[in-house]
């Protein structure tokens, strides 16, 4: 399995030149199989980057299909879905999974990103490509072709997110974004048993450990949460995800550096970029 | 008066290499008056650092007017990001399109719902003002007189006239052009054919809007598209440097400034589009000016010839 990091950021897309080696877009996540099947994890800007690479494919001609799970609905992880080109196209087949995030449905929700207010496409009806809007309730197993998932609700903040164990060609990745344990250095057993052992975790570290305190119950962790769901869960290698949109490319240096300094396992901050072997 | 971009880019933010010049945030532009009275246009995503830098001047809680041109959300998303939203004691008071004030209150508070936001607008511990505007009804805020004037766009959009201090620009964005498609409340997926009704409605507009730039100092407006982009985009509500530079040049207008860039144009593009209408506009009389995010631009003219007061608020940002 191959994970490439379309966006990194977290709340807020950042441009600009400090950005630009750990990259500025809003959360998106790719996974290729060694087979070449595909899911796609939130729809932050970064999606749109993603969306010109794919276009370029099967998705041009109409004949692309994708799964793509959200975590949750706050904009920073749906901002990309009214420019996630490959739904213009007809017969393109794309199917949207997530819980749902309020008592308003998922499906309501993303009608109302796409509101006339506020958007010209004005409804998921408009969306040329075949669009599916899928609700699961966290905890339950999802099998995509090549991927089998595993959720779990985990909270953040006011609400909650959906947390993710996808396993693939043998390998697993944990994506824990978006997540505030009520004691960081304690977190919660859904979370350890949704990492344990994985390949890759990627973790919420949108907080230095030293401004967490300012931010506490905004529903992010601090960059040493990720460290103690990695060792308690034995996972090999963790990559911290979600940066501030206040942490330029040296600060989030800073961050791995003193990352690094707590843990025997591998910390790298997950950057735009590359295809990378899980 | 001076007017400064904070963001400059349609549609939705571009982080990355190829934007570092021109800036990647969505439309926001804050004016000035030369008393210190502030209005800011727009609340994209350029909203964000211009909070962040008011908090720091500011001595405690104050007033801010925000004008929308409409609610899309590359015009509304940066204002649960600004910074003085934080602050008790402050007053926002944004002034908008829409049918009713109420209404606004909704569409505007809908973006901080539950699902998009975590902290909803009625919680935030700034006062909210919603105020409904309608084109050809002149107000005042502070030292600016302020004229909104119907556009083209999806489901309505109004630019705005503000004269102060002797002097005069207009945010013309979001608009189509005048000719092709008429903008209503529902979705295009492609040019439809106009009535006679649809081709009045559009010649009134586009009359109005000309006469109310007459004589404007400097014109900030949509030139989203290069022309061969909105040839196979007429209905995505956007115009051309071309476009602009026609309403500038009948309205007598001194400078055009081209705003709300693609967010596929990268800075070289950039650069060629900027150098082009620059040598378009000299032909033309109308000075040309590409906006770049961290651009503060003099409105007026101070003596004779072209306005070269281009300061860069970030030196890291900007055409060469």
């Amino acid at each position: 399995m191959k994970i490439r990091f379309w966006g990194v950021r977290g709340s807020f897309a950042m441009p600009g030149r400090e950005f630009l080696r750990y990259g500025g877009n809003t959360t998106s996540v790719e996974l290729v199989t060694n087979a070449g099947e595909r899911l796609l994890i939130d729809l932050g800007t970064g999606a749109t980057e993603l969306a010109k690479q794919l276009m370029g494919g099967a998705f041009g001609k109409g004949q692309g299909s994708l799964p793509i799970l959200l975590s949750h609905t706050h904009l920073d992880h749906i901002q990309g879905l009214p420019f996630f080109t490959p739904f213009f196209i007809k017969g393109n087949s794309i199917r949207i999974l997530g819980a749902n995030p309020t008592q308003l449905s998922l499906e309501a929700t993303l009608q109302n990103q796409l509101a006339p207010h506020y958007s010209p496409l004005n409804g998921l009806e408009n969306l040329a490509a075949g669009v599916t809007i899928e609700t699961f309730d966290p905890g339950a197993a999802i099998a995509f072709p090549g991927f089998t998932v595993r959720t779990v609700a985990v909270p953040h903040g006011s609400m909650w997110t959906t947390a993710f164990r996808i396993t693939a060609d043998g390998k697993t990745v944990a994506y824990l974004s978006d997540v505030e344990y009520p004691d960081v250095d304690n977190p919660l057993a859904e979370a350890l048993a949704l990492a344990r052992g994985a390949d890759l975790l990627i973790h919420d570290a949108m907080h230095a450990d030293d401004d967490y305190e300012l931010r506490r119950g905004w529903g992010h962790s601090p960059a040493r949460a990720g460290v103690v769901v990695a060792e308690r869960a034995g996972a090999k290698k963790l990559a911290l995800f979600h940066h501030s949109p206040d942490a330029t490319d040296d600060m989030i240096d800073q961050v791995v550096k003193a990352t690094s300094e707590r843990t025997k396992i591998p910390v790298f901050a997950a950057a735009e970029g590359s295809y990378l072997d899980v | 008066m001076q007017i400064t971009f904070w963001g400059v880019r349609g549609s939705y933010p571009v982080p990355g290499a190829a934007t570092v010049r021109y800036g990647g945030q969505t439309s926001c532009v804050e004016a000035r008056s030369t008393r210190g009275d502030c209005v800011i246009v727009d609340a994209g995503t350029g909203m964000r650092a211009l909070g962040n830098k008011l908090v720091r001047e500011a001595r405690g809680p104050q007033n801010y007017d925000v004008l929308l041109s409409h609610v899309h959300w590359d015009h509304i998303q940066g204002l649960p990001f600004f910074s003085p939203a934080y602050v008790p004691g402050t007053r926002i008071a944004v002034h908008a399109l829409l049918t009713a004030a109420d209404e606004l209150q909704q569409v505007i508070g809908g973006i901080t719902r539950h699902e998009f936001f975590p902290m909803p607008l009625e919680a935030v511990p700034a006062q909210f003002d919603f105020h409904q505007v309608e084109p050809g009804v002149a107000f005042d805020l502070g030292a600016f007189h302020i004229t909104p004037i119907a556009l083209n766009h999806p489901f309505g959009s109004v630019g705005y006239r503000l004269d102060a201090d002797g002097t005069s620009w207009a945010y013309v964005s979001d608009t189509a052009p005048f000719d092709k498609v008429l903008h209503k409340q529902h979705f295009l997926s492609g040019p439809e054919p106009l009535t006679d009704a649809d081709r009045a409605a559009l010649a009134a507009m586009r009359e109005e809007l000309v006469a109310r730039l007459a004589g404007v100092d400097t014109v900030v407006y949509d030139t989203h598209f290069v022309p061969e982009e909105y040839e196979r985009f007429p209905h995505y509500g956007h115009s051309t440097p071309d476009q602009a530079l026609e309403i500038c040049v009948e309205a007598k207008v001194r400078r055009l400034v081209l705003y709300h860039h693609a967010p596929s144009h990268s800075d070289e593009q950039m650069d060629q589009i900027a150098a082009k209408y620059r040598a378009a506009g000299l032909d033309a009389g109308v000075e040309v000016v590409t906006s770049c995010e961290g651009m503060t631009l003099a409105i007026g003219r101070n003596g004779q010839g072209p306005t070269v007061e281009v300061e860069r608020t970030n030196p890291g940002i900007g055409p060469p």
